[in-house]
């Protein structure tokens, strides 16, 4: 059965000649132009999404201004991070996995089959990561001190938040340097594309290495909180089962995400691309399967492991078999299903599912299954600041996201030029 | 191979190697002092729950005085309570079969604290002398709370500039050569002040002396590595808050299983993956080495 | 357009799974208070439920209502129900018989007897019990606790009132009619004038026993005869012939569950009156001890018989004296003790030291000697004035005049004002003449503490405890508590108290141990405790403390702030 009906659209010619910068005011005068809106202002997501950003920034400021208390935060003393920890930052790190996968899989293996895709979620990862490494900045209590660890105002280096912290920082480098020939392309700036293009290679295996590490390290952060999780989610491999999750979650997000784009931006996008699309998307699904197939008996063997089968027969057991069952088994088959008919709209559901998995797993770690004894009133629960504000920054990363993608060659074709450089 | 894909293995391997050591924790032997680690040993059968100790700490450090006298306490004490960023140690009445019991709760002084363990900017310090404080250069990320196994930092999160609050040993104090602000006031001298050691032959003493009164176990022997603040009960542990599930590992070991996989990540991902990048690499001519983005146009599909 | 429908369904389906997953899993630490199971009175009812051989029960137990069946079966008699032996005395078993051992045995046993003679009564169109399980194990027995009679405490005043009833009845005193012992050779019961004993003795089969009881304890579990069985062997056949030979109105032993289990017991002081058991026991003894290190101990049994409920306290194997088990190098009878110890262990519930040190161990006596080290030979060797209270030959020492300060030097040691540590608190006024008049007295009204404490001096020690009498009432200066106890910490020493302590501990530790009102750490007096004993200073500290907090806090402050690069 065929999914859903494509719609031809005209490829969308590059009219615009690469621009000529050759001096400060050129620079400007081209920015002012980029930063015009094109396209409708009043579509109804921009009705709805700039609102939100917009007392999202007065609550920003109201943070930085009174503190994380109540009634800007939930945050407690049984329960230190919240939502922005352990949503925006964790969970979205695990959705930006998708950029080391894909590189991985295009630049390592070389399986051209993904090319097309790879621009933009690297794209996707690197806004995430300047997103996100924002959203730890308005988390931490003392963010004027936020360079500490960078600078060296005494290295903790036995501390697995000062290994994430410099990752973090070093792997932003490392995607921006991945995208920056996109950039290139986009100011016309020829030599320099062709610099950039050379350090690609570098800074992909350069960022897959970082990347391995920090998607683990988040999860290694909490091996010290052994006293407080519970025993099913608790093993002495967590570092191992966040970075194979990653993996399918991140390409859960491309999949998901990708299938947005693909809509929004289809007229940059030829027929060509979007047939290839189809059969990335099975591929893709065809990788989540195994993987999570893979996770799924990880996690049971680790239960095993650690002797922590008779807490299965519990009420924390009951939601540890919803996230596995319901999360992990049910989308994998689901995408092997999807993968076997070629059956877009069943990998989009498995993309779906996975991705609530992964929200639910992360958010266990960080305030569901940690101090999960404690009793109902000392709770945490998200307050209405934390929502509003983690949902301006995933909005104005859409934005950006956005704005970038109608700009630069990230969907659409690169310049002419651009071509004939990658051809010699 | 040629000169220029040579180099940049080689360059990866070596940085790799060196970023990886450079992050990979030391073990470093510790210098050869002649301090040792201080303590408190809190001798739960001589506590009368007076919380002279929760005053006089609070008169040390500046913190608001708690109300202690006898109608505030008997409502105060009905309930739990724990630290919190206004009171570095509390007390807490326990009813038990061998009569009431009042336990006076604070950080633990770990000897390889959690907290500091985990604190990216050694904001978080074990002195020396056995004190475990917090300094200013903190970011706030709140870690140490995550990683304390009896949960004792507690962040400011009323204030805008937050600091973590926690008993710090009167660590001020003990350089000028005082008492902690609790020891000086026990008027029952529930709560001792020395060098580990000398507490810990103190606990064994009174154990050895008195076996009928005491439960023959030291709480912060070895729990968790062995912390500073030593306890005394005459009743199960359990029954006057303790947890006992809390191991003899020392918590800084949890983290340290991934901290050593680090360096072998740092090297051996850039060997893998630059030899399966040349190992995939398809004949010149047939196709492009490094491309970025973009259609490729191979006739072929 | 009907999967989109399917998704957003199975979609919807995972959201309130998860809500009701979080519910369930944030609540997941609230404490279900637990309910205790109520407690069923006795009411002459008995719990069948057998949990020594069931375990946990599948169904609720049985409460079995036995008056109710006594009543409906009193033509038919005991025997209808329990089984008598060959001398017609009822054995108080139920079931009468059962096949095999084990669960099942047991069950179809009860049931076997049980529903068939409901089903017999009910041919016999009688009013019956149910034949339907769940009318026997009914619903709302259901987690109740077993029902438990209390012990029957057969204290001296019942056997005072049975021998004087049965001498009436019979005409002449007979021990026999209750007492026996168990003869091998005849193996049977037989009555030996002069060897009647608790009946603990034999049938007490938890307790451990020595070589010669120990055999005839065996016999007794063999046939199942525990203090329980044996005991409603015993009375329940005896108070049942008489009541069957009773006139109307004339007062008989008790048939009925509830009116020998009472639960009231009476007290050590109710039963001084009471005459003992006759067993021709000595006024006073004079237990000696050939090739013993010291003289003999005069031991007055008569007084010393009113201050137990039972002869078992002391004589707690057999009525024998303690020489005959327990030899000076110990054998097996007396479980390895010598005698030595059997007079001297200090926590035993049986020997001399024990009983007189939980007499010390009372409120009037606990607060000065919770802190004095009680004698023990076998660690402590005691002062030979100790050992000559107790160890003086034939005839005892003689009884003391009671304390009384009198001789003292009044104006010393009437009031004592404790000023050294003054700072939060005025200086504590100590009422110390009071204070010593009121302990005379407590000594001075138990004859064991008069005996003990043979002049005031020896109550001095109480609180000053390191310095003898003899010296500290030559010198000149006081025994102050701060001549031994610094006011500072002595770091090199962690064991050693300083004076806050010493004043604190001894003085709260004697009035929490003597669970006075005020001055006791233990009892919350209304308002503020300190004050009991040292006024506070008006002006602090709330004041003198706010200043103080306020200095430090600033200097805390400077330091915490203006430091950014720590050392």
């Amino acid at each position: 059965m065929a999914g859903e009906k494509l719609e031809t659209v005209a490829v969308v010619e590059q009219k615009e000649e690469s621009p000529k910068i050759k001096s400060v005011a050129d620079f400007l005068d081209f920015i002012k132009k980029e930063l015009k809106p094109r396209g409708n202002i009043a579509t109804p997501f921009n009705i709805i999404s700039l609102p939100i950003m917009l007392i999202g920034y007065v609550f920003i400021v109201l943070r930085l201004v009174f503190g994380l208390g109540r009634p800007i935060t939930n945050l407690s003393q049984e329960y230190p991070w919240g939502l922005w920890i352990g949503f925006d930052v964790v969970t979205g790190v695990a959705f930006a996995g998708g950029a080391y996968v894909l590189c991985f899989i295009v630049y390592v293996l070389r399986v051209e089959k993904y090319h097309p895709i790879i621009r933009a979620t690297v794209l996707n990862g690197f806004l995430a990561y300047c997103f996100y490494a924002g959203a730890i900045v308005l988390d931490i209590g003392r963010w004027w001190n936020i360079y500490n660890p960078m600078v060296g105002n005494n290295f903790g280096v036995n501390s697995v938040m000062f290994l994430v912290a410099w990752h973090f920082f070093l792997y932003m480098m490392a995607e921006l340097v991945e995208f920056s020939p996109a950039i290139a392309e986009w100011l016309g700036a020829k030599k320099l594309r062709k610099i950039l293009s050379g350090l690609t290679i570098g800074a992909v295996v350069f960022g897959i290495t970082l990347s391995t590490l920090h998607q683990s390290g988040l999860g290694a952060l909490m091996m010290m909180a052994k006293s407080k999780i519970h025993p099913l989610w608790y093993t002495q491999f967590i570092p191992i089962l966040y970075f194979v999750s990653s993996i399918f979650a991140g390409l859960s997000l491309v999949i998901f995400e990708g299938s947005i784009s693909h809509k929004v931006f289809s007229h940059q996008i030829d027929e060509h691309h979007h047939k290839q699309y189809d059969e990335i998307l099975v591929g893709l699904a065809r990788i989540c399967s195994v993987v999570m197939f893979g996770y799924f008996f990880l996690k049971i063997l680790l239960v095993v492991h650690e002797h922590a089968v008779k807490y299965v027969n519990s009420t924390m057991g009951f939601w540890w078999l919803l996230e596995m069952i319901g999360f992990i088994l049910i989308p994998c088959f689901i995408f092997m299903r999807g993968a076997q008919r070629k059956d877009k709209g069943l990998i989009k559901l498995a993309a779906v599912l996975t991705i609530m998995g992964i929200i639910l797993n992360r958010l266990n770690y960080t305030f569901i299954a940690y101090n999960w004894y404690v009793p109902l009133t000392e709770r945490y629960w998200p307050s209405p600041v934390e929502l509003v504000i983690t949902a301006s920054i995933i909005l104005t990363e859409v934005w950006t996201f956005r704005w970038m993608v109608n700009r630069m060659p990230v969907l659409k074709e690169p310049p002419a030029w651009a071509k004939a450089m990658d051809r010699h | 191979m040629d000169r220029r894909s040579f180099l940049k293995v080689i360059g990866s391997g070596v940085a790799g190697a060196a970023g990886g050591s450079l992050l990979a924790p030391r073990r470093t032997l510790a210098k050869e002092t002649f301090s040792e680690f201080y303590g408190i040993l809190v001798d739960t059968t001589r506590c009368i729950g007076c919380r002279r100790c929760e005053l006089g700490c609070a008169e040390v450090n500046g913190l608001p005085l708690p109300d202690i006298s006898e109608l505030k306490n008997e409502t105060v004490l009905k309930t739990l309570r724990k630290t919190s960023d206004i009171q570095y140690t509390t007390i807490n009445r326990y009813e038990t079969e061998k009569g009431t019991f009042f336990v006076p709760r604070r950080c633990m002084h770990c000897n390889q604290p959690g907290c500091v363990a985990a604190c990216p900017v050694k904001a978080m310090r074990k002195r020396e002398s056995g004190h475990v404080t917090w300094d200013v250069n903190c970011i706030g990320c709140r870690l140490c709370m995550i990683s304390c196994p009896f949960d004792v930092p507690k962040n400011e999160f009323s204030k805008a500039f937050p600091r973590i609050q926690k008993c710090n040993l009167c660590y001020d104090r003990f350089n000028k050569g005082e008492m902690p602000g609790c020891v000086e006031v026990c008027p029952t001298q529930a709560l001792i002040f020395g060098t580990r050691r000398q507490i810990l032959e103190e606990a064994k003493r009174r154990i050895a002396a008195n076996p009928d009164k005491y439960v023959d176990h030291i709480y912060g022997e070895n729990e968790v590595g062995g912390t500073s603040h030593l306890y005394l009960s005459a009743v199960p542990f359990e029954q006057i808050g303790f947890r006992k599930d809390l191991g003899t590992v020392a918590y800084p070991e949890f983290s340290t299983g991934f901290l050593y996989a680090v360096p072998f990540v740092f090297v051996l991902w850039p060997i893998a993956m630059l030899g399966m990048n040349r190992g995939t690499k398809k004949e010149d001519g047939e196709a492009k080495e490094e491309h970025s983005g973009g259609h490729e146009d191979k006739g072929k599909h | 357009m009907r999967r989109t429908v399917l998704f957003l369904l199975i979609g919807i389906m995972y959201i309130i799974l998860i809500a009701v997953g979080l519910g369930m899993v944030y609540t997941v630490g609230e404490t279900v208070p637990v309910k205790e199971p109520p407690i069923m009175k006795p009411d002459n009812r008995i719990s069948i439920a057998h949990t020594e051989i069931f375990g946990k029960l599948e169904r609720p137990q049985v409460i079995f209502n036995h008056k109710k069946h006594e009543e409906a079966l009193k033509k038919e008699g005991c025997n209808s129900c329990h089984p008598v032996n060959d001398k017609q005395k009822l054995l108080f078993d139920f079931p009468k018989k059962v096949k095999g051992k084990g669960e099942k045995a047991v069950m179809n046993a009860y049931h076997d007897e049980c529903i068939e003679c409901h089903k017999q009564m009910s041919r016999d169109n009688k009013k019956t019990g149910p034949v339907v399980c769940a009318e026997c194990h009914k619903e709302e027995y259901t987690g109740l606790k077993l029902i438990q009679y209390p012990v029957v405490e057969f204290d001296f005043a019942f056997h005072d009132n049975h021998v004087k009833k049965l001498k009436e009845k019979i005409g002449k005193d007979d021990c026999g009619q209750c007492h026996h012992t168990y003869s091998f050779e005849e193996k049977k019961l037989v009555y030996k004038e002069k060897t009647e004993g608790s009946c603990y003795y034999c049938h007490d089969l938890d307790k451990k026993k020595g070589p010669e009881l120990a055999a005839v304890t065996k016999v007794a579990a063999e046939k199942g005869l525990t203090m329980r069985k044996a005991s409603h062997r015993q009375c329940l056949n005896c108070h049942l012939e008489y009541a069957k030979k009773a006139k109307k109105d004339e007062k008989v032993g008790p048939i009925e569950c509830i009116k020998c289990h009472t639960g009231q017991y009476k007290t050590v002081a109710e039963l001084v009156k009471v005459s003992r058991p006759n067993r021709e026991q000595k006024e006073k003894l004079y237990i000696n001890v050939e090739n013993a290190r010291l003289k003999g101990v005069s031991f007055n049994h008569q007084s010393h018989e009113k201050y137990s409920k039972t002869c078992r306290s002391c004589h707690h194997e057999t009525l024998k004296a303690c020489k005959e088990c327990h030899t000076l190098t110990g054998k097996a009878e007396g479980g390895g003790i010598n005698i030595a110890n059997a007079y001297h262990e200090m926590f035993s519930e049986h020997s001399c030291s024990g009983c007189h040190n939980v007499q010390k161990a009372r409120k009037e006596c606990a607060g000065c000697h919770n802190y004095i080290v009680p004698m023990d030979i076998a660690t402590m060797a005691p002062k030979q004035e100790t050992c000559g209270m107790c160890h003086t030959g034939k005839d005892p020492l003689p009884m003391p005049s009671s304390l009384s300060t009198a001789g003292l030097s009044q104006d010393k040691i009437k009031e004592v004002t404790v000023k050294v540590l003054e700072k939060e608190y005025e200086p504590a006024k100590f009422p110390h003449l009071d204070i010593v008049n009121k302990l005379a007295k407590i000594s001075n009204d138990s004859k064991l503490a008069t005996y003990f404490h043979r002049n005031i001096q020896t109550l001095c020690e109480g609180c000053h405890h390191r310095s003898p009498a003899a010296t500290e009432v030559q010198k000149d200066s006081p025994p102050y508590c701060r001549n031994c106890h610094m006011i500072a910490f002595d770091k090199k020493n962690m064991n050693s108290i300083r004076l806050l302590t010493a004043y604190h501990n001894q003085c709260m530790g004697c009035h929490d141990a003597m669970q006075l009102k005020k001055g006791s750490s233990i009892q919350f007096a209304e308002g503020d405790r300190c004050v009991d004993c040292h006024k506070k200073k008006v002006g602090a500290p709330a004041e003198l403390t706010k200043a103080r907090n306020q200095k430090v806090y600033e200097q805390n402050k400077k330091i915490i702030l203006n430091k950014w690069r720590p050392e």
